[in-house]
């Protein structure tokens, strides 16, 4: 009855907005363990997201994608920033203030799918305990019930609740990250955070797990912040998509406008990256050069300016805002209007 | 509903019920199986196992009454058993000789020879004298001994004339229960500080682990003897034998909590501990139903390998006499005349308990590698 309500109406006022969100991670050293750094993982970021949208997050390892997605759920404490989520009644809440143990209820509906399908399950737990976990944590139902729940979860994740006595170790990755799904879902959740569950996946399941997501997103209604460090997995499934970058966004944009219109020169190296579906067309590849720079000590002005190929000099004195360049297309590049940058299956 | 119904309802759900619990192995009998097919576990195992049963029921092991003083048999070489007497003739029944002693006139000692003119043959299950199972059942049945009027000390006798074997055995008794327990202690004390400085980390975990390098350290011998040597002399030796455990147990809990914090650390970084966080989990309820179980089995490792060491210890304390007291008996205090040279060089059969020492360290060790390979049944899938 609830997936009806959320499904009948779109809804387009944003679930969840992220204002100058930022997290630093101090660096300790020494015997007495003083602070003498930061690590600055996500270095004011802000979105939105409308209800039912499915943004996606891409980024190199190391761009605070998966910082950002933690610290959203408040598993990090964020260091600066308002994080606006709107509840089911409509009041809305800066998860960021709340005290610790006010938390508690929001988790029943901001969940996240874990990126390792064999860290993330307890390895003494069966798989009933599994799943059933979040809702004996948050005291939802127990017994005959309980069971009930699980193995109807189970049977929507498309696993056989007759193994709900089986540990993990007993699972392959596929069907791990299908528990995993079954445990996000069992508290009918709203909004998901999903830290790049395909990653590590065969590329055979990895679409498998992706439909399914994509289904389960339908059926419940929900909101997926799908963060990826493939634009191949993320084009097919979101309405928006963001790319970061050392902490920071970069471009933010409808998947279309990324993927055809991209304003910035790192999303145009991202795009690059991307296999296209036509063997015969071979695509010109950019190779950056050099390692995503260490977040503890981020390069001065813009961040890319060390691997961009159209940098000059003002790139790395001033910092470029992100600035709406068309409408609803934001990028944080001093020549977003200027460049002339490659789209996606475009031949150089 | 007709009635024949029924017993198809009652099969069909049987069925499922079995098909549900096909294969289904929890943690520890899977510890269990890789734990049965490791060979020094089993070894460690069964040498244990000897020693616990000999201590048990050490009275029903020992052909003399081990708490009878007889000043007249004090520090008689350990009996063999023979079956070629005197005269060369060789018997089925392996027997004794009894010993009597003569004076060195010119030194005064004591010097015991075999009184060759009568042979005790050994009798297995005889009755002699009367004590009580387990402290309850009153009994005369013993596994052996030799004919009446004879004498069998395999490990020779102390100053006082009672027979070593029996009270090494009947030592086992405080030796080991006073090492298990102060273990037990030990080692509770040792995992919930060391789930507690893994799991908060930051100060608490600095704190911890400097107060820890603090105990660790002091030189064990000389801390442990001051200890011992607060414990006021009049106290009774039950009274003694807690202390001893709270001694051992304050000063055995680093290594188990410095291996458990490893642990705990380890997990933190895992992607389970965050689900149960992203879930919205107590810290208890991490602590006991995630990190704690996940650490379980190195904690029993580290259980098994630290016995050994409480063992030992409280050997060297009760050698020192500064340990266990009259009338508990313990390994290190049956050893407590060897500290005389004079009367250990003369008798060296009085050392003859670190045999059991040696048994039990060795049986612990064999136990806790077993223990260690088998703690881990889900790194092989």
């Amino acid at each position: 009855m609830k997936e009806q309500n959320t499904n009948g109406q779109t809804d387009n006022r944003p679930i969840l907005e992220v204002h100058n969100l930022k997290k630093y991670f101090p660096v300790r050293s020494g015997f007495f363990q003083r602070i003498t750094g930061h690590v600055k993982a996500v270095d004011g970021v802000t979105f939105s997201v409308p209800e039912n949208d499915v943004l996606g997050i891409v980024g190199e390892s190391g761009c605070g994608k998966t910082t950002l997605g933690r610290t959203i759920l408040r598993l990090y404490d964020p260091s600066e920033g308002e994080i606006l989520y709107r509840g089911g009644d409509g009041t809305i809440t800066d998860i960021a203030q709340l005290p610790r143990h006010a938390i508690k209820p929001f988790r029943r509906e901001m969940r996240m799918i874990f990126q390792d399908p064999f860290s993330s399950l307890n390895p003494r737990f069966p798989v009933k305990d599994i799943i059933a976990e979040p809702l004996i944590i948050q005291r939802e139902c127990k017994g005959q019930e309980l069971e009930d729940r699980v193995a109807a979860l189970m049977r929507r994740v498309g696993l056989d609740p007759d193994y709900m006595r089986r540990y993990p170790h007993e699972f392959s990755g596929g069907q791990r990250q299908r528990i995993g799904l079954a445990r996000t879902l069992c508290l009918n959740p709203r909004l998901i955070v999903g830290d790049d569950p395909v990653s590590a996946l065969d590329v055979s399941i990895q679409a498998q797990v992706l439909n399914l997501i994509v289904e389960l997103k339908e059926e419940f209604g929900l909101t997926l912040l799908f963060i990826a460090h493939d634009l191949s997995v993320v084009e097919h499934i979101s309405d928006r998509i963001m790319v970061m970058y050392v902490g920071k966004c970069v471009e933010i944009a409808p998947t279309p406008e990324v993927l055809g219109n991209p304003l910035h020169p790192y999303t145009e190296a991202l795009i690059s990256a991307v296999p296209p579906a036509d063997p015969d067309i071979r695509p010109q590849r950019i190779l950056l050069q050099g390692d995503v720079p260490s977040p503890a000590d981020p390069p001065s002005g813009c961040v890319f300016h060390p691997r961009c190929r159209y940098a000059k000099p003002v790139c790395s004195q001033e910092t470029p805002e992100l600035r709406e360049v068309h409408p609803g297309h934001y990028a944080a590049c001093h020549f977003a209007d200027t460049l002339e940058l490659n789209a996606i299956g475009s031949e150089e | 509903m007709s009635t024949t119904m029924t017993p198809t309802l009652i099969t069909s759900e049987a069925d499922i019920d079995l098909a549900r619990n096909d294969r289904y192995e929890s943690y520890f009998q899977l510890l269990w199986t890789r734990f049965s097919k490791s060979r020094p576990a089993a070894i460690g195992g069964l040498m244990i196992l000897c020693l616990l049963v000999l201590a048990l029921f050490s009275e029903f092991f020992a052909p003399t009454d081990p708490s009878e003083i007889v000043f007249r048999d004090s520090f008689i070489p350990p009996q063999r058993l023979q079956f070629v007497d005197a005269e060369g003739t060789f018997h089925l029944v392996p027997f004794t000789y009894n010993q009597v002693f003569t004076i060195d006139p010119v030194t005064s000692q004591t010097i015991w020879a075999k009184d060759t003119s009568q042979r005790y043959h050994l009798r297995l299950f005889v009755r002699s004298w009367e004590y009580k199972v387990l402290g309850i059942f009153p009994s005369r049945l013993h596994l052996f001994g030799v004919e009446e009027g004879g004498t069998l000390y395999l490990m020779g006798t102390g100053r006082f004339g009672r027979d070593l074997w029996g009270r090494a055995c009947m030592a086992g008794r405080i030796s080991l229960s006073l090492s298990i327990f102060a273990v037990l202690v030990s080692v509770s004390i040792g995992a919930i500080v060391g789930v507690i400085s893994g799991y908060y980390r930051g100060r608490i975990d600095w704190a911890i682990q400097r107060l820890i390098e603090f105990l660790v350290s002091f030189p064990p011998l000389p801390l442990w003897m001051a200890l011992a040597a607060v414990i006021p002399p009049q106290m009774d030796s039950l009274s003694i034998f807690m202390v001893m455990v709270v001694i051992f147990a304050m000063l055995g809990w680093t290594l188990t909590a410095r291996e458990v914090r490893g642990k705990v650390l380890s997990y933190g970084e895992t992607d389970f501990v965050l689900a149960a966080k992203e879930m919205g989990a107590s810290d208890a309820r991490i602590i006991f139903r995630h990190l704690f179980p996940n650490s379980l089995s190195h904690i029993i490792v580290v259980l098994t390998l630290t016995i050994p060491q409480i063992i030992l210890a409280e050997a060297f304390l009760s050698f020192l006499g500064i340990g266990i007291q009259e009338p508990l008996v313990s390994w290190g205090f049956l050893m407590k005349n060897a500290q005389n040279l004079e009367t250990l060089g003369s008798n060296l059969w009085i050392l003859s308990p670190t045999i059991f020492i040696v048994f039990a360290v060795l049986g612990f060790n064999f136990l806790g590698d077993g223990l260690r390979d088998a703690a881990d049944p889900y790194s092989i899938v």
